[in-house]
């Protein structure tokens, strides 16, 4: 398939020395966690532990050392969060910051920013969130209307956004604005990193069905925020936005998000298990043995500076509908009822409620099979 | 690719070109059965991501003709999963013709004035199949590294050839599927070329081991590695 070669995932250094490392820590460290905790866990925030592993050294991975940073080599980092994901470790706190935020400042920051922000995101202490979607705008991207004038003072913003990720625990959010009036989809869009204590803002929680807090509206009322505030170029916006959601895409996140619920349906069926089981176990172990490979692949395409965004959709969307599936595969095998107190039950239950969001958050199913449409020539 | 790659694909594109027409005897004087033979016995000295290559092509050209045991059989008795660990590569050059003719089809294809290509429910009918395709070849890309690695050891590398086969086994239907849902009847008919990929992925999938067989062979592995077990195993095998 064109422009669809697979890279070899070669990183530098002793990566088996990397990983015992981690586990190491990870023992010591891990907080002993329900086992509904460890799944989705890239949604759970700790903020202990996040502290502790910025100390450790496995956040900020790549920036560099005047930052803060470990100068590491990309897919050092890959192998690390990988390693956090599939113990189960509760990263949501610093999640965005490491991922996507950090890199952009880095980027497209100005050397203030970076030296405001990155330290404190490599140390595990500074949140933050993705300012993207509103009410008007969710698929529809281009359709965002939050406005920020620029004055004499600084950037005045006014508007909304919506199921904004952790942005009651985070510090700062990175909001797609329109700078320009009377400017129309893509063009006349900038990116600006807004302190969430800044007087005129407003955050109000949104419960998801499972019952928890993880996401939020924002309200911009008159909010000033300093010149320094814009990130990048004005008028850049929808380029720097498109970058960013390469690095959100094509991660391990996307396939090991339900692993825990793998890994207890192993436990609980034993040695000798029976063969419906071990058929399913069979059959998920084979996905997500491919979806490793295709995730790795994708990482090593980005760590050597191409833009990766047809391949990292393909990993979001084989990896969204594994792991959406995940659950409803082991409860067609597994005998328990829906309020059962056992693990296997609960994380389960967890499982099938939380997996709805998977093909949602980070762009959803109809939008991701549009960009490989694309990637084909069909559109 | 490597150069020497390069080369080795462009005489089995040649090959098997004349071989479509004239059956398995092209393949056979062409020397192929020493594909994977040392150079010191008098072979070529092919790696498996060799053979994986050469069979990918031979998927696309000659999906009907023995290629697959024919370079094998170079390598005396062997254990009968390197004919699964083939028989991959062979599903993944089909499948990705089957989506190569596909696009061409539906973006020459007019209907209601447009090609049907430019209909959001064929894009999304074509994506689905393109990451079917995509897995395939990432499978079949791991597991010829690892039969590398072991030196062709089947057992050595039981897990990447039953992971591989499982998953190429469950794209079959989505891929075959897809491809004559897009085509339309012109698809169904001897004279187009569809049927020439589309059937032997439909034979492949249940030869060499079907799901059940591999799914248990595989589930049975792995359940004695325990849940965190598996990850080590994983990531063990890889690093
Ligand atoms: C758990 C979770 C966390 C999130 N976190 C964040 C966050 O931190 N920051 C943030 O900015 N956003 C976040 N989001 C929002 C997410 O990006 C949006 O939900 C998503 O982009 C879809 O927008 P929407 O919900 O408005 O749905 P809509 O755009 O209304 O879409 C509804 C359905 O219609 C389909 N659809 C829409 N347009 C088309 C079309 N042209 N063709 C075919 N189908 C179409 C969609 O694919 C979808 O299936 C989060 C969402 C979830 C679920």
């Amino acid at each position: 398939m064109q422009g669809f070669a697979l890279y070899p995932f070669d990183p530098p250094g002793d990566i088996s020395a990397l990983r015992a490392d981690l586990r190491t820590w990870l023992a010591d460290h891990q907080p002993r966690g329900d086992i509904v905790e460890r799944a989705n866990c890239w949604a759970s925030f700790d903020a202990g532990f996040s502290r502790a592993l910025g100390a450790a050294g496995y956040i900020g991975m790549t920036l560099p050392a005047r930052y803060g940073g470990g100068e590491r080599h990309p897919l050092e980092r890959y192998v690390v969060i990988e390693e956090l994901l599939a113990a189960g470790a509760p990263v949501g706190a610093h999640w965005i910051a490491d991922r996507q935020t950090g890199p952009l400042i880095l980027r497209y920051g100005s050397e203030e920013q970076r030296q405001r922000y990155l330290p404190g995101i490599a140390k595990g202490e500074l949140y933050a969130c993705i300012g993207l979607s509103e009410p008007g705008a969710g698929s529809d991207l281009a359709a965002v209307r939050t406005s920020a004038r620029e004055t004499a003072e600084g950037w005045r913003i006014n508007g909304q956004k919506i199921w904004t990720t952790g942005a009651h625990l985070s510090h700062v959010i990175l909001a797609l604005v329109r700078t320009e009036e009377g400017s129309e989809r893509n063009a006349g869009l900038s990116q600006l990193l807004v302190d969430l204590d800044t007087p005129g803002i407003t955050i109000r929680p949104i419960i998801d069905m499972a019952g928890n807090h993880d996401f939020n509206e924002i309200f911009f009322d008159d909010v000033l925020v300093p010149h320094g505030a814009l990130i990048g170029t004005r008028g850049e916006g929808w380029k720097q936005v498109t970058a960013e959601l390469g690095l959100e895409r094509s991660g391990p996140e996307r396939y090991l998000s339900s692993h825990a619920l793998l890994a207890a349906l192993i436990d609980a069926a034993g040695s000798d298990p029976d063969p419906a089981v071990a058929a399913l176990i069979g059959e998920l172990t084979a996905e997500m043995w491919t979806l490793r490979q295709l995730s790795m692949s994708t990482a090593a395409k980005l760590a050597a500076g191409e833009d990766p965004m047809v391949e990292a959709s393909v990993v979001k969307e084989l990896g969204n509908a594994f792991e959406q599936d995940m659950p409803r595969r082991v409860q067609a095998v597994i005998d328990c009822g829906w309020d059962d107190n056992a693990d296997l039950a609960r994380l389960l239950r967890a499982l099938l409620i939380a997996s709805p969001s998977f093909s949602l958050r980070g762009g959803t199913r109809e939008v991701i099979r549009g960009i490989i449409a694309r990637g084909l020539g069909l559109r | 690719m490597s150069g020497a790659r390069d080369m080795l694909c462009d005489t089995a594109s040649a090959v098997f070109a004349e071989a479509a027409s004239a059956g398995i005897a092209p393949v056979e004087e062409a020397g192929f059965a020493l594909l994977l033979v040392p150079e010191a016995d008098g072979g070529f000295g092919g790696d498996w991501g060799d053979l994986n290559a050469v069979l990918q092509i031979a998927g696309v050209a000659v999906p009907d003709l023995p290629v697959a045991p024919l370079i094998l059989s170079g390598l005396g008795d062997v254990d009968p999963a390197l004919h699964a660990a083939a028989t991959v590569s062979l599903m993944a050059g089909a499948m990705g013709q089957a989506l190569g003719l596909s696009i061409e089809h539906v973006n020459t294809r007019q209907q209601f004035g447009r090609p049907l290509g430019k209909f959001q429910a064929v894009q999304q009918s074509l994506a689905v199949m393109a990451c079917e395709v995509r897995a395939v070849d990432a499978a079949a890309a791991a597991m010829a590294k690892r039969l590398d690695v072991v030196g062709f050891d089947a057992e050595a590398a039981n897990f990447e050839i039953a992971a591989a086969k499982l998953r190429a086994n469950r794209a079959v239907g989505v891929v075959t599927a897809v491809a004559h849902q897009v085509h339309g009847a012109i698809g169904f008919t001897r004279e187009y070329e569809l049927h020439r990929v589309t059937i032997p992925l439909m034979r492949w999938r249940g030869e060499h081991g079907n799901d059940a067989h591999w799914a248990q062979r595989l589930g049975r592995q792995v359940a004695g590695f325990g849940g965190r077990g598996l990850w080590e195993a994983m990531t063990a095998r890889a690093d």
